[in-house]
């Protein structure tokens, strides 16, 4: 049976997240929460939980109309509902009596063979199945999302002894294929994966700073981003989830581990945090948290909290020497209280997690990727210790007079991960090596990389040969900018597929980097600005065009495929590609006025396009040219791909993929069902207003000036994209070609690049990262 | 010279644009059943008709076609009545009764419909396909300029504060608001079948509107400026109408005679400060009707903005007792081509009402432009 429609029980942060992000899936939802005591409306609850979802910044929705999926009910008058449902979802309180009373409720009106699941964090499988008909526990298991379920990649299932198999299956793949999750199968162990291992970092670094003396400023600068874990550190991220779960988690844990567990023999009440949280300091949702904002006379101001005292002081950069070090072994070496922090804390949590392979999951291979992805470490904690090297952490273990688990003797000498006969491996439990298992269906850039050489490579730019007859484009410059190699390169892979007699049909341009590409690399265009280098910058200008235009035009399927950012020139390799294969999570967007500059590799040329022709479009010239100025000129970027698609920057035929681990080989499908009987597009000449347009174009900018919206430098900019993109001096009753259409983006490009507060924009975004408006 | 009178005046309700409960309403259906009901009320015989004259200042999409003629058919009224549209921008339907005084003078006519229509909703301020002349909008961008640059314009050059303006917010919406809770609008008003249901009643006044509430607006059109949104008039969807006759026609069939025209005037002034166009209109009015503005007994002067209306009663020396009685557009709204009728038709009925004899209708026009009227009772 497939999962067609899914109900959420419990509308609360978690279930209305779990909502969204079915409805992201495209799927329908219902909704059902309680009536509340002289309710108005019986739905209020669920109701209320969907408004929120529209408001709550990071967006849960990936577009705002995928809440018209979500229908609200409630617990009352709605049980009903759930007969049509093939997959029901618990999210309510964490109280078993409470859980008990729902499933009642649930076993009464679902439908047989409907598959129910409890996003439980804390309480174990056996008691939510105790007393539960037979029928029950055969369709239940539990289904723990991380939040926001949106943006946390794990999934942890557990399923009980009587759980079916194939329900097991279906969720399985449901969760994988059609919310993109990175599924984990746990056990009926505590917190299970992740929040067993996290649960105990936290703790652990929360005692140490204590114990230790460190400020939390110290704190989080060590047990943060040098060990690639998230960048607030521990105390950053507790103000961040609440402080008030620190001690409910701990009570859960002291319920259901045992006596003897590293945690609880770790565990301290600290009299600070109970205080803090009962003066309602409880992190960011609160009045504040280890962190916080003051204003002063003087503007706003960071303070952070005195572990000895309980007072509030500005934040000061910390000066430890460890610090500075830039490798993880270094920083652990280090003599001063930064390096016994950081010995005390990972010593703790990296024997933790090693003492808990069986127990808690069967291979390493889970415990790592579950760290990665419901905690955003960037190393899981194998790949961690494997990174400080296993000799060096046993010595460590040794040090700090901590117990070594087995798994981590038996690796001495070794490593728990190495790539073996082109395959990535990891050290199995009997102390040999086995593959890493990726599930069917799926295509790692990385794995390709791992069994062949590449058909070709420079410095910013790779090819390869992905199977079937389709040739990959990798970028692998910083942050993925692309300069004179990333354009030579995929000249090269359009001349590579062309010339290959058949054997290549197709190219992707697809690389697994957080992002696909952040645009030109404006650095080099500053710098030969800077030094006149004026044809450098024209043939660069020319050849990116030229690179772009033979894209679109070759004989066989390009098929982008972006994950994170695609902006600026990133977005017009997207523009002019036959098709675009979208991770969910991509962030498009024509970025150029951000820098003072208009789109000059054809993007103009193509968002002009692809608004004048598409077949929905207001009558007239003018609103077509008005929603491409508007898009180009604010520099808009989608929250996800769906939202691209409001801006014809996604057609209606490319398509989206919700998991980030099979992009790639949707995108080689896509380019291989278009390589059968392949046409090329054909230039599409256009009639543009020229002026006339032009000159409408202007009119709303001079006010968003006056009204202090617009810099009078912005308008500098749009007038010069309102001249490219109404055609220049063309009238409507005369054809604009794309070769004219790129002639005038050069035009504006270049004379833009002359003016000293489009370089000093630059110089800003190069700077700092961030649009000057100037 | 024969004498023209105002026979009849109707209107529909006035409404937010996109948020109110006009959205859904087409304009020429609003305006059709704004006619027929006007129409019905006078008893008027159909037949007699010459025309049916619509003010529209974006006359296109739902208001194009030739909208004038649309709405008879709508309205139902005989084939044999005409049908004209006439774009004057926010004095679109005071020019359509100046037309058929014009065309009675001439006999050729004795009844016309004036009404006058906008949907703000449904079709945009600037139209959807805006294209400048490129040439003027480079040597002479003034021609273009957005009518709130205009209000702020008229603000800082005619010093009115950003409390004085404020000021005749509050009193504005007061005014209405009184009005209407006294049920002065239920003679004018036409209930409006929308998809929703009838709607019978204003939907932009805010009675509760204070100067502090005002005070913490930012403001809407330049960041350095005074003029917010509460000082400007609402985009609105509405219709108004009225019923414009000779007096002898009127007397012979029982028409209601609400008041006779006395003069009529239009005259062009910088478009920068379009907001000051009704004072060499009235100026040319008044002369034209041998009066001074001390002998006017009311005045309708459309509150576009603020800034414009304070300015104009300054250099025209209007009492503020005088005017907009029941409240100007700040507070009703202001459906751009509906506006010219609804303050002839009010000043002519207010003649009426308050019993007394000379009543000055003026309003400014996008472009540097003003329009007036001056009627007669008795």
């Amino acid at each position: 049976m497939a999962i067609g429609k899914v109900a959420v029980i419990g509308s609360g942060v978690m279930g209305g997240g779990i909502a969204a992000h079915v409805a992201n899936a495209g799927l329908p939802v219902l909704l059902l929460d309680i009536v509340p005591p002289g309710a108005k409306s019986r739905n209020i609850v669920a109701e209320q939980a969907i408004e929120r979802l529209l408001k709550t910044d990071p967006a849960p929705l990936m577009h705002r109309d995928a809440a018209r999926l979500i229908t609200p009910g409630n617990l009352e008058d709605d049980l009903a509902k759930l007969a049509d449902c093939d997959w029901i979802v618990e999210a309510v309180l964490e109280k078993l009596e409470v859980k008990h009373a729902t499933y009642a409720k649930i076993e009464a009106a679902r439908k047989p063979g409907s598959i129910v699941s409890s996003n439980t964090s804390t309480i174990p499988l056996r008691d939510l199945v105790a007393g539960m008909p037979e029928s029950f526990q055969r369709d239940f298991l539990i289904t723990h999302f991380f939040n926001p379920p949106r943006y946390m990649r794990l999934l942890e299932i557990v399923a009980g002894p009587k759980t079916r198999a194939e329900a097991v299956r279906e969720l399985d793949a449901f969760c994988d294929l059609r919310l993109g999750k990175g599924v984990i199968h746990a056990k009926d162990t505590p917190g299970f994966i992740a929040n067993r291992i996290g649960g105990m970092w936290i703790q652990s670094a929360l005692q140490a700073a204590f114990d230790l003396g460190l400020t939390v400023e110290e704190a989080d600068a060590i047990m943060g981003r040098p060990f690639g874990m998230p960048r607030t550190g521990v105390f950053g991220l507790l103000d961040l989830v609440g402080i008030d779960l620190t001690p409910q988690v701990a009570a859960s844990m002291q319920r259901s581990l045992p006596k003897d567990d590293p945690y609880i023999r770790l565990y301290k009440d600290r009299p600070l945090i109970a205080k803090m949280i009962a003066d309602g300091y409880t992190g960011r949702k609160g009045k504040g948290g280890f962190y916080r904002l003051t204003r002063t006379a003087t503007g706003r101001v960071r303070e952070a909290i005195d572990l000895a005292t309980g007072q509030y002081r500005p934040v000061t950069e910390p000066t430890l020497a460890s610090i500075a070090e830039r490798k993880p072994e270094a920083l652990l070496r280090h003599a001063d209280r930064g390096g016994q922090y950081a010995r005390r804390v990972l010593a703790v949590t990296l024997a933790y997690a090693a003492a808990l392979v069986p127990e808690i999951a069967d291979t390493i291979v889970a415990v790592d990727e579950a760290m990665r992805w419901g905690y955003t470490w960037k190393y899981g904690p194998f790949e961690l210790i494997d990174r400080i090297g296993v000799d060096n952490v046993l010595a460590l273990l040794a040090a700090e007079k901590i117990a070594v688990p087995p798994l981590l003797k038996q690796a001495a000498g070794k490593s728990f991960y190495r790539t073996a006969d082109g395959t990535l491996q990891y050290l199995a439990l009997g102390g040999s090596y086995a593959p890493v298992e990726r599930r069917p269906g799926v295509l790692l850039l990385e794995d390709v990389k791992r069994r062949a050489k590449p058909v070709a490579r420079n410095g910013s730019a790779s090819l390869w040969d992905v199977g079937d007859g389709v040739l990959c484009l990798e970028f692998h410059s910083k942050m993925n900018a692309l300069d004179n190699d990333s354009m030579a390169m995929l000249a090269k892979g359009l001349d590579t597929v062309k010339k290959s007699d058949g054997a290549f049909k197709a190219m992707v341009v697809y690389n697994e980097a957080d992002n696909f590409s952040v645009g030109a690399n404006v650095g080099l265009a500053l710098f030969a600005v800077n030094v006149a280098l004026w044809p450098f910058v024209e043939a660069g200008m020319a050849e990116g065009q030229n690179t772009y235009k033979a894209v679109k035009y070759a004989p066989f399927p390009v098929v982008a495929a972006p994950a994170g950012m695609a902006l600026g020139g990133g977005c017009e390799i997207l523009l002019h590609s036959a098709a675009v294969q979208a991770h969910a999570e991509s962030y498009i967007g024509l970025v150029e006025t951000g820098v003072g500059v208009v789109p000059g590799w054809g993007g103009c040329k193509e968002m002009v396009t692809r608004h004048v022709t598409n077949p929905k479009r207001p009558g007239g010239p003018m609103p077509p040219l008005m929603q491409a100025f508007e898009t180009i000129a604010l520099a808009k970027v989608s929250h996800s791909a769906a939202e691209a698609r409001d801006t014809l920057m996604l057609r209606a035929s490319d398509g989206i993929t919700m998991n980030r681990d099979r992009l790639l080989a949707d995108a080689k499908a896509k380019a291989l069902e278009l390589a059968r009987n392949y046409q090329p597009p054909k230039p599409v000449p256009l009639n543009l207003p020229g002026p006339t347009g032009a000159a409408a174009l202007k009119l709303g900018v001079n006010d968003l000036v006056r009204q202090g919206k617009a810099t009078a430098y912005d308008a500098v900019v749009a007038e010069k994209l309102a001249e490219v993109l109404s055609g220049g001096d063309a009238d409507i009753t005369e054809e604009t070609s794309e070769d004219q259409l790129l002639a005038l983006e050069r035009r504006a490009f270049l004379a833009l690049l002359h003016e000293p507060k489009t370089l000093a924009r630059i110089e800003h975004m190069l700077e700092t990262g961030k649009p000057l408006r100037n | 010279m024969k004498n023209v009178v105002i026979a009849g005046y109707a209107r529909s309700p006035f409404h937010f644009a996109k948020k109110g409960a006009l959205a859904r309403v087409r304009p020429d259906d609003l305006a059709a059943q704004v006619i027929a009901a006007l129409v019905e009320r006078s008893k008027i015989d159909p037949k007699d008709i010459e025309d049916v004259i619509v003010g529209c200042a974006i006359p296109e999409g739902e208001q194009g076609l030739n909208i004038g003629r649309i709405v008879g058919f709508l309205a139902h009224l005989p084939l044999s009545v005409a049908g004209a549209t006439v774009n004057r921008f926010c004095g679109s339907s005071m020019q359509a009764i100046h037309i058929a005084a014009g065309s009675i003078q001439l006999g050729a006519g004795e009844a016309f419909i004036c009404a006058g229509v906008e949907s703000m909703t449904r079709v945009p301020m600037t139209g959807f396909n805006p294209l400048l002349n490129p040439g003027l909008a480079k040597d002479y961008p003034e021609a273009y300029i957005s009518m709130g640059q205009t209000a702020e314009n008229v603000a800082r050059k005619y010093q009115v504060t950003r409390t004085d303006q404020q000021e005749l917010a509050v009193k504005s919406h007061k005014k209405a608001a009184s009005a209407q809770a006294a049920g002065k609008f239920k003679d004018e008003i036409v209930p409006i079948k929308a998809k929703d249901g009838t709607v019978d009643q204003d939907g932009c006044i805010r009675p509760d509107t204070t100067q502090e509430a005002l005070s913490a607006l930012q403001p809407a059109f330049d960041a350095q400026g005074s003029v917010t949104a509460a000082t400007s008039s609402p985009l609105t969807d509405g219709a108004a109408a009225v019923l414009v006759a000779t007096e002898d026609y009127a007397k012979r069939n029982n028409l209601p005679v609400l008041a006779r025209l006395k003069s009529i005037a239009v005259a062009g002034c910088a478009p920068e400060i379009m907001g000051i166009g009704p004072v060499p209109a009235a100026q040319k009015a008044l002369k034209r009707a041998g009066l001074a503005i001390k002998d006017i007994d009311i005045v309708e002067i459309n509150e576009a903005f603020a800034s414009q209306a304070i300015a104009c009663m300054r250099e025209l020396a209007i009492d503020e007792a005088k005017a907009n009685l029941d409240g100007g557009a700040i507070a009703l709204g202001h459906p751009l081509g509906a506006t010219g009728a609804r303050i002839t038709g009010k000043a002519a009925s207010l003649l009426a009402r308050e019993g007394k004899r000379y009543a000055l209708a003026t309003q400014c026009i996008g472009g540097g432009q003003g329009i007036a009227t001056i009627l007669e009772r008795g």
